[in-house]
């Protein structure tokens, strides 16, 4: 089988020559950076430390920051999750005509081709101290001074993420919702299942394939963020990129490349653990 | 060399994807310029593959594929004149009608004048013409199979290669395609390889019908040789048609053999010809199912010369033009009885009734 | 007899059907309340973004937040004009050319790699992870790595080398896995019978293969275009000294309070939607000039 092989290379050949000099080797550059010393001005000086993992591994502000990172995470997480699954749940299963569903789905998807910043910053106007949440809580007599946790907090934060994110948990579970087959319900049902059964026993075995692509979307991408969180939080919170990206501005490459490291060790754990659910490579290519 | 012509000859052709079992085993067959052809076997029975191979699709293991004299082991499927009607037409969704059968002629850089002129011809030659603007998608089964074989004839080919054709209709309209099929075959004149699962569908259609079994050819010759004269058991019970009685030869007598089996012995069944058997083989006895005569255990015993067997009936099918009775006649086998309409129902049987199923000496066959 | 028995066994199969008709005529209560969930969901989905598009149409007296101010276009005068709010002509210029750029490099490299991956070869599985590793890796990490790489080779980065090539780190992965799905409704029986017809590789890519598929390269033109028109992580240090459109609006939230922020975010989402209803609408009238239903599942 000589010829089959020769011409798929020839095929992915333009794939892999943006691949490797724009992933591949980058990232082999970070990884050789951090165990380099630097000059303090930007320069590095080719020797072999551990200097700076150990710098990382024990700052108390590294696991602070993990700690911090993470907590954002397992949140939007749990948010995307639970709300992607309902509304994908809603346009496989509720929405009987197929096109209104296609119709649906696409309103759903739109907002993911534009602008993430911007849609970050509309939520200023809605957020903010004197924005339309605050206005309308102080106008109705719910709240007699404005709630300073809804901008610039935790909250903020994690509403952004959500704003952004929950699109990825929705695509690939009406992706696994829409192949399951109606008549494996109805079946379900006239053997007398309840609706929580088919819910428990059909409906969530089968889409864990989705949930778990989902899930490595949406933790992959806020471990590795950190715009969100400098803009949301208003300076208050940070998160490992965040530092990531101060070292990178006081031009202390190395620190950063390690901490860079350390950051793709924890976020390739956490997805080869969601990956045990799932053989990801059979779920998108069939 | 009559070089041209749509002879085909193949010559110990092999083929095998894992280098270990052999999809397509030794096959040697010659098919006559302008013969309509069908390979006839189960899927997986490789015909589909011997087809591919013929087209260019695929290149033997082993063996040799000549035709018109010629050998055309790696040639491109024009270079062979071959042309492929796949299976569910395989169409171009994007193109009309008049495009798709043009498509060839374009990819030989013909002009657009020049080759809508002779897909316009060949449009009125498969009463497309109306819907030459069409595009697939709006086109009825029958419709697409015309154009797939407009697309097809358009280069000229001296061999048309068709698979399963007549898979994707439903049964009415493939009756009519059927007939269209053998009218074109004629019109153009060239061979006609058509492979099937169908043996209603082969016998309908072919000059020769070539029946397979994993990679090998059982049986080839016209229609009806196939069909009332199977070689063996497998022939028999795939062209349908037949009852197969097999047992151990436990006594051979003056055109007369008697057979037993593991449930039943003394089976005794008059032949038109000495049996060229000896006690303790194993044979395999075909009667075809419209020669038996059932009778009633009580209406006196038929003939002299012929067989009779005792039997219950089991089951009663009303086919139409006649009754298919399925009997008890032997245990664990099929045996089965089509009575002509009228026949049956001037004394109609029941489930239950017992008995006899007889023919004539002569009609029963020993096979291979 | 069999043919008395199948007549009798049909009423019954028709009233089994009919009720399972009515069963699902009736709509459980889950259906109402995922409806509301639905909603809520798209009501927070565009309900900001259009908050923002009402603003930036204030007067000059306009602020961050409700009540609107006036009504006029003077913010998005004032965007293109003044020299404060920095060079987003410029920008935006920029932004698509290097979008447009990055279009056509997804869509070839993403067209060819989903034909290879069709069928398995010798280090798919390979390929396969480093695009999804390209995919899932943070965006500045990958940044600062590209611009080491290309500081230590000497090259000075620019927003047509270093971030072209940051940007289309992102955009095939989507492109690609795009094209998978793409591919999976693609018969290749087509090809051999464009084959079998006499058609040479290219004639069969160019007359049969590019034009069965055009609604799918429609969709991955889409993602190519709007992914690398909004990227921002990976451009950050690999843009070089001069800025695209979203670097621009990412130094315009640190340091710019006035709607013409949110004048901005009009414009630029405004040309997302043109782009994003030209390619749904191409795939629609594509679609159904074929007879498809739909874009479908």
């Amino acid at each position: 089988m000589q010829r089959p092989n020769l011409s798929a290379w020839l095929y992915v050949t333009p794939l892999m020559l943006v691949l490797v000099p724009f992933f591949l080797l980058p990232t082999l550059v970070v990884l050789v950076a951090s165990f380099f010393e630097t000059d303090g001005f930007g320069g590095l000086l080719p020797t072999f430390t551990l200097a700076n993992y150990v710098d990382v591994l024990t700052s108390a502000q590294t696991f602070l920051l993990y700690v911090a990172t993470l907590k954002f995470a397992i949140l939007t997480w749990l948010f995307t999750l639970i709300i992607g699954f309902l509304v994908a749940y809603f346009l496989v299963f509720h929405v009987k005509n197929q096109l209104l569903a296609i119709g649906l789905f696409l309103i759903c998807t739109i907002p993911f081709w534009t602008s993430n910043i911007i849609r970050m910053i509309s939520w200023i106007p809605l957020l903010g101290k004197e924005g339309l949440v605050n206005s309308t809580l102080l106008g109705i007599g719910v709240i007699r001074e404005p709630l300073e946790v809804l901008l610039y907090s935790g909250l903020a934060v994690v509403i952004a993420y959500v704003h952004q994110l929950t699109i990825f948990m929705v695509v690939p579970i009406f992706n696994s919702l829409a192949r399951i087959d109606k008549r494996v319900v109805e079946a379900a049902l006239d053997a007398g299942a309840s609706r929580l059964d088919v819910m428990r026993y059909i409906i969530i075995p089968m889409s864990k394939s989705g949930i778990a692509l989902g899930s490595t979307f949406v933790i992959s991408i806020v471990m590795g963020d950190f715009f969100v969180v400098k803009v949301m939080s208003g300076g208050g919170s940070a998160s490992v990129v965040s530092a990531f990206y101060e070292n990178v501005g006081v031009l202390q490459y190395p620190i950063a490349a390690a901490s860079a490291v350390l950051l793709t060790l924890v976020l390739i754990a956490m997805i080869a653990l969601i990956l045990r659910v799932v053989d990801i490579r059979r779920e998108i290519t069939q | 060399m009559r070089a041209g012509a749509g002879d085909i000859e193949l010559a110990g052709l092999c083929k095998s994807y894992d280098g270990v079992t052999n999809v397509v085993d030794g096959v040697n067959l010659r098919i006559p310029d302008g013969a309509y052809c069908c390979f006839l076997g189960p899927s997986g029975c490789g015909k589909t593959t011997i087809l591919r191979m013929i087209a260019g699709h695929e290149e033997p293991t082993a063996g040799e594929i000549v035709i018109g004299g010629g050998n055309v082991a790696g040639l491109a499927p024009v270079e062979r004149r071959t042309a492929m009607m796949f299976q569910s037409y395989a169409l171009f969704p994007h193109l009309t009608v008049r495009d798709n059968i043009a498509f060839a002629l374009r990819v030989r850089g013909q002009s657009k004048a020049e080759r809508y002129k002779a897909a316009d011809v060949m449009m009125e030659k498969v009463r497309l013409t109306e819907l030459a603007d069409r595009l697939p998608a709006n086109l009825s089964g029958g419709q697409q199979q015309r154009v797939a074989l407009a697309r097809a004839a358009i280069t000229e080919p001296r061999v048309l290669l068709l698979d399963e054709p007549l898979s994707a209709l439903d049964e009415q309209l493939r009756v009519q395609m059927r007939q269209e099929l053998r009218r074109m075959q004629r019109e153009l004149g060239i061979t006609f390889i058509h492979v099937t699962h169908t043996q209603l569908e082969a016998i309908a259609l072919a000059d020769i019908v070539v029946v397979m079994e994993k990679g090998k050819i059982k049986q080839s010759g016209p229609a009806r040789d196939v069909y009332a004269y199977p070689c063996d058991r497998y022939v028999a019970e795939f062209l349908g048609g037949q009852n197969v009685l097999s047992g151990k030869v436990e006594k051979v007598g003056d055109r007369f053999v008697v057979l037993s089996q593991p449930n039943r012995s003394g089976i005794q069944v008059r032949l038109g010809t000495e049996a060229r058997v000896v006690v303790g083989d194993r044979i395999d006895l075909a009667v075809r199912r419209d020669d038996i005569e059932l009778v009633r255990a009580d209406a006196g015993s038929p003939d002299d010369g012929a067989t009779a067997l005792p039997s219950r009936v089991t089951a009663i099918e009303y086919q139409g033009s006649f009754v298919k009775v399925m009997l008890d006649t032997v245990p664990d086998e099929d045996f089965v009885a089509y009575v002509p309409e009228r026949i049956f129902f001037r004394d109609p049987f029941n489930v239950g009734d017992v008995l006899l199923a007889t023919w004539s000496a002569g009609r029963a066959r020993v096979l291979a | 007899m069999t043919v008395a028995l199948g007549e009798a066994d049909l009423p019954m199969i028709r009233s089994r059907r009919s009720s399972a008709v009515a069963r699902g005529d009736r709509r459980p209560w889950t259906f109402y309340a995922l409806a509301v969930v639905f909603t809520l969901y798209v009501a927070a989905l565009y309900g900001p973004m259009i908050c923002i598009y009402i603003l930036s149409f204030q007067d000059i007296r306009g602020g961050l937040v409700f009540p609107m101010k006036g009504q006029s276009l003077h913010w998005f005068i004032d965007l293109f004009t003044q020299v404060r709010t920095g060079d987003v002509k410029g920008s935006f210029d920029r932004s698509i050319k290097l979008a447009a750029l990055v279009t056509v490099i997804t869509l070839v490299v993403s067209l060819m790699a989903g034909l290879a991956f069709r069928r398995r070869f010798f280090g798919d599985t390979v390929v396969f992870y480093l695009m999804i590793g390209s995919l899932v890796a943070p965006g500045l990490v990958l940044g600062l790595g590209i611009g080491l790489l290309f500081q230590w080779i000497g090259i000075s980065p620019s927003w047509y080398t270093s971030a072209l090539g940051a940007q289309l780190s992102w955009t095939l992965p989507f492109g690609v896995l795009v094209m998978f799905a793409v591919m999976s409704r693609f018969n290749s029986v087509w090809e051999e019978a464009a084959r079998d017809l006499g058609a040479t590789r290219w004639q069969t890519i160019r007359l049969v293969v590019i034009p069965v598929l055009a609604p799918g390269l429609v969709a991955v033109a889409l993602f190519g275009f709007t992914l690398s028109y909004d990227e921002f992580a990976r451009t950050l240090q690999t843009s070089g000294s001069l800025n695209t459109l979203p670097l621009e609006i990412w130094s315009m939230t640190l340091n710019v309070t006035s709607p013409s922020l949110y004048a901005l975010g009009t414009v630029t989402t405004i040309v997302s939607f043109v782009i994003i209803g030209a390619c749904i609408g191409a795939i629609i009238v594509i679609n159904k000039r074929r007879g498809v239903r739909a874009t479908g599942h």
